[in-house]
C-alpha cells in the first residue's frame, strides 16, 4: 500500500516537472474579488467584468477574468486568503471590493510588493498602494435625490431623513449630499428630522420608520432614505399606516418591490447605482494600467435617478436589468 | 495505555508517516494541476501557506491536548474572536503591545478554565459545555467590541504574520516560528513528562486513570486552561492578520482545527493523537485551500474536497490500525 502511494507520488512529481514550460502565450489574468457571490449586486459586477474581458480580447488584448469571492461570505479573513492566493499565483492584477477598509490593507500592500497591482472597487481602502478607486459617487447620488425632492415639493415643505447606520461611509455620504443640497438649493424646505438611524436590516428599518412616522406622519411632505434596507423598511411602514402615496418618498438602490412601488405611485424616485459598469470599469482600468496607460486615481461609475417617467427608457431598463445571462454563462 | 510505553516514540513516528504521505500527495497532485508546477512551491507561496496555517496550527496544538484527553472544544472560533477583540481593545486603550498580547492569551486561558470547571464541577459533557461557550464567548466579544470592529494604532503585533518578515533573515513570518517552537515544546511535554502521560492515560481510560491515583478533574481543568492559552495566542495572531479586532471572525474555524487533529491521526474517542500529525493535518488543509485556488476551482469544490479528505483520512487510519 505504502509503496504504491510512493510510486504514485513520484510519478505525479515527474509528470509535473515535464509539464513545465507549455502554454506561455501572453495573456492577462485579472482576478476579480467581490465581498460575496450570491447577491444580485455582485452578479452584476461579475457580468460587467466579463464584458470588459471579452471586449478587450476582441480588441487584441487577451484578458481572462478569474472570479472568486471569500469562502465564507462577509468573512474578512477568508477574503484576505483569497487576495494572498492570487498574489502568490502571480495574476496580472487584482480588482478587489474590500470587506473592510483596514483589514485588507496588508494583503493589498503585500501583493504590490510581489508585483501584483490592485484596483479597488465599491468600498474604500485606507491605503495609497492601489492604482485606482472605482466606485459610485455617493455624494452625487444624495444630491440627485435632493433635486428630485425639491422638484416634487415645489421648493417648500417639511422633509425627514432616515439615516442608514452609524459608521457606514457610503450611506453617510449619500445623506450628507442630500442634506447639503437641500439646504443650499431649497432653503424653504425644512428638515424636521435627520438624526434617526434605520439600522442594518429591513426589520430594524421598519421599526425605526414606525417610530418616526408615529411622530411626524402628519407634518412631513417628503421622506428620503439612503439605501435598500432603509427604503424597504420605510415603504413597509408607510403602507401599514396607509400613508404610502400621500408623502413624497425618494429612496436609494433598486429591487422589484421598489419598481412596483414606483408604478403604484408610492415611491417617487430611486437613485440607482451601476454595479455592471463598476465591474466593467474595474477591469478596464486594471488593463489600461497594465498596458502602460495612465489611469485616474478615482473613477465614478455613475448614479441615476429612476422615476415613473423614465422607467421604460432603454438605458434605465438595462440599468435595472443588466444583461446578466449574456455575460454569465 | 499501550502508546506510552517504551516503543511509544517509534509508534508515533510511524503514525506520523501516514499524514506526511498525505501531505506529499496533496502537494504532488496540485503541482501537477497548476500550469507552472514550481508556483505551488515558490518561496512566496510557501510563505503565504505557512502564514495562513499558523492560526489553525496553534489552535490544533491545544485541541490535540484536549482530544487526546478524550474531550472536545467547540468554542475555539469564538475564543479566537474574543481574545482578538480583547487584544485590540487593550492596544486601543493605550497599553503596550506586550501587555495586550498577554491579556489576550490570559483571557483565552480564562475561557478554557471556565470550560474545565463547567465540565468537571457541573458534570456537563465537553461537547455541550463548549457548545454553550461557543455562544457565550462570541456574544461577549460582540458586546465588548460594541458590535463593530475594533481599530487600533499599528504596533509590532501587526507584524507577526506578514509575508515579508523584518528582519528578512527570518525567511518566514515570526508567527510561523512561534508556532513551530510551541509545537516542539508541546510534543516534548506530551511525550516526556508526567503531565503528558497522564493526558494519554485520561483519554485511554478515565476510570483506570482515576484508579491509578490521577486527580482527573484537576487534570482536565489544566488541559482546558492550557489549551485556552494557546487559543488566546491564536486570537492574537488572527488580530495581527486583520490589524483589527473583529468579533465576527473565525466562525466555524473550530471545525478546521478539529479536522486538522483528526486528519493527523487524533481519535475523538481519546487516547490517540500527536502534535506532529496535527501540524501536518493543518498544513494539508492549508495546501488544499491554496491549491484549489491556484488551480482555479470554485469555492464549493474546495469545500467538498476538504470534507471528503477528512472522512478518507480517518477511514484509512482506522483500516491501518485494524490491520496492525
Amino acid at each position: 500500500m505504502r509503496k504504491l502511494l510512493l510510486l504514485l507520488l513520484v510519478l505525479t512529481l515527474l509528470i509535473a516537472c515535464t509539464r513545465n514550460g507549455g502554454n506561455t502565450k501572453k495573456k492577462l489574468t485579472i482576478a476579480v474579488i467581490p465581498k460575496g457571490t450570491t447577491h444580485e449586486f455582485w452578479k452584476s459586477i461579475h457580468a460587467g467584468s466579463n464584458k470588459a474581458a471579452s471586449e478587450l480580447s476582441a480588441q487584441g488584448t487577451e484578458v481572462e477574468v478569474i472570479w472568486k469571492g471569500p469562502l465564507r461570505e462577509d468573512d474578512r479573513e477568508q477574503q484576505i486568503q483569497v487576495v494572498e492566493g492570487f498574489a502568490a499565483q502571480g495574476v496580472s492584477g487584482i480588482v478587489l471590493a474590500p470587506l473592510d477598509n483596514r483589514a485588507l490593507v496588508r494583503p493589498v500592500e503585500d501583493a504590490k510588493r510581489v508585483g501584483v497591482p490592485t484596483v479597488i472597487i465599491d468600498s474604500g481602502l485606507e491605503s495609497e498602494q492601489f492604482l485606482s478607486f472605482v466606485s459610485t459617487d455617493n455624494r452625487k447620488g444624495g444630491t440627485l435625490a435632493a433635486d428630485r425632492m425639491g422638484q416634487l415639493l415645489n421648493g417648500k415643505g417639511k422633509v425627514l431623513v432616515l439615516r442608514y447606520a452609524e459608521g457606514s461611509a457610503s450611506t453617510t455620504e449619500r445623506e450628507e449630499g442630500f442634506i447639503s443640497q437641500m439646504k443650499a438649493k431649497f432653503p424653504d424646505i425644512e428638515l424636521v428630522s435627520t438624526d434617526q438611524y434605520a439600522g442594518a436590516t429591513r426589520d430594524t428599518a421598519k421599526r425605526a420608520s414606525e417610530n418616526l412616522l408615529n411622530r411626524f406622519a402628519d407634518v412631513v411632505q417628503g421622506i428620503f432614505t439612503p439605501n435598500e434596507s432603509s427604503t424597504a423598511g420605510m415603504l413597509l411602514a408607510l403602507q401599514d399606516i396607509g400613508k404610502a402615496g400621500k408623502v413624497s418618498f425618494v429612496g436609494f438602490d433598486s429591487s422589484q418591490t421598489f419598481i412596483d412601488a414606483i408604478n403604484a405611485n408610492q415611491l417617487h424616485g430611486i437613485v440607482v447605482q451601476n454595479p455592471f459598469n463598476m465591474g466593467y470599469l474595474g477591469v478596464r482600468t486594471m488593463v489600461d494600467s497594465l498596458l502602460g496607460k495612465p489611469v485616474e486615481k478615482k473613477i465614478d461609475t455613475g448614479v441615476m435617478l429612476v422615476t415613473k417617467e423614465n422607467l421604460e427608457a432603454p438605458d434605465v431598463k438595462t440599468l435595472l436589468h443588466p444583461p446578466l445571462d449574456q455575460y454569465l454563462k | 495505555m499501550t502508546r506510552i510505553n517504551k516503543s511509544g516514540f517509534a509508534i508515533s513516528v510511524i503514525r506520523g508517516f501516514g499524514p506526511v504521505l498525505g501531505l506529499l500527495v496533496v502537494i504532488g497532485v496540485f503541482s501537477l494541476l497548476v500550469d507552472t508546477p514550481g508556483r505551488l512551491l515558490s518561496p512566496n507561496n510557501l510563505r503565504i501557506v505557512l502564514s495562513q496555517t499558523v492560526i489553525v496550527a496553534i489552535g490544533a496544538i491545544g485541541m490535540t491536548l484536549i482530544i487526546i484527553s478524550g474531550g472536545i472544544d467547540l468554542a475555539v472560533g469564538s475564543t479566537i474572536a474574543l481574545t482578538g477583540v480583547v487584544t485590540a481593545l487593550a492596544i486601543a486603550a493605550g497599553y503596550t503591545p506586550s501587555v495586550a498580547l498577554l491579556s489576550g492569551i490570559f483571557i483565552g486561558g480564562l475561557v478554557g478554565v471556565i470550560n474545565g470547571f463547567v465540565i468537571t464541577r457541573l458534570k456537563v459533557v465537553p461537547f455541550i459545555a463548549t457548545l454553550g461557550m461557543l455562544g457565550v464567548a462570541r456574544g461577549v466579544a460582540k458586546w465588548m467590541a460594541n458590535q463593530q470592529t475594533v481599530n487600533m494604532r499599528g504596533t509590532w503585533l501587526n507584524e507577526l504574520l506578514v509575508m515579508f518578515p523584518n528582519p528578512s533573515w527570518l525567511l518566514v513570518a515570526p508567527g510561523v516560528w512561534i508556532a513551530i517552537i510551541l509545537a516542539v515544546c508541546a510534543a516534548i511535554v506530551l511525550r516526556n513528562t508526567v503531565f503528558g502521560r497522564r493526558v494519554f492515560a485520561l483519554g485511554s481510560n478515565e476510570a483506570a486513570a482515576r484508579a491509578c491515583g490521577i486527580a482527573t478533574d484537576q487534570l482536565k481543568i489544566w488541559i482546558y486552561g492550557l489549551a485556552g492559552l494557546l487559543f488566546g495566542l491564536a486570537g492574537v495572531m488572527q488580530m495581527s492578520r486583520l490589524r483589527q479586532g473583529d468579533p465576527t471572525v473565525a466562525a466555524g474555524s473550530e471545525l478546521d482545527i478539529i479536522a486538522a487533529v483528526v486528519i493527523g491521526g487524533g481519535s475523538l474517542n481519546g487516547g490517540e493523537g500527536s502534535i506532529l500529525g496535527s501540524m501536518i493535518g493543518a498544513l494539508i488543509m492549508a495546501f488544499l485551500r491554496n491549491g484549489c485556488q491556484q488551480v482555479g476551482w470554485p469555492n464549493y469544490i474546495q469545500e467538498i474536497i476538504i470534507g471528503a479528505i477528512i472522512v478518507v483520512a480517518v477511514a484509512i487510519d482506522r483500516w491501518r490500525s485494524a490491520k496492525a
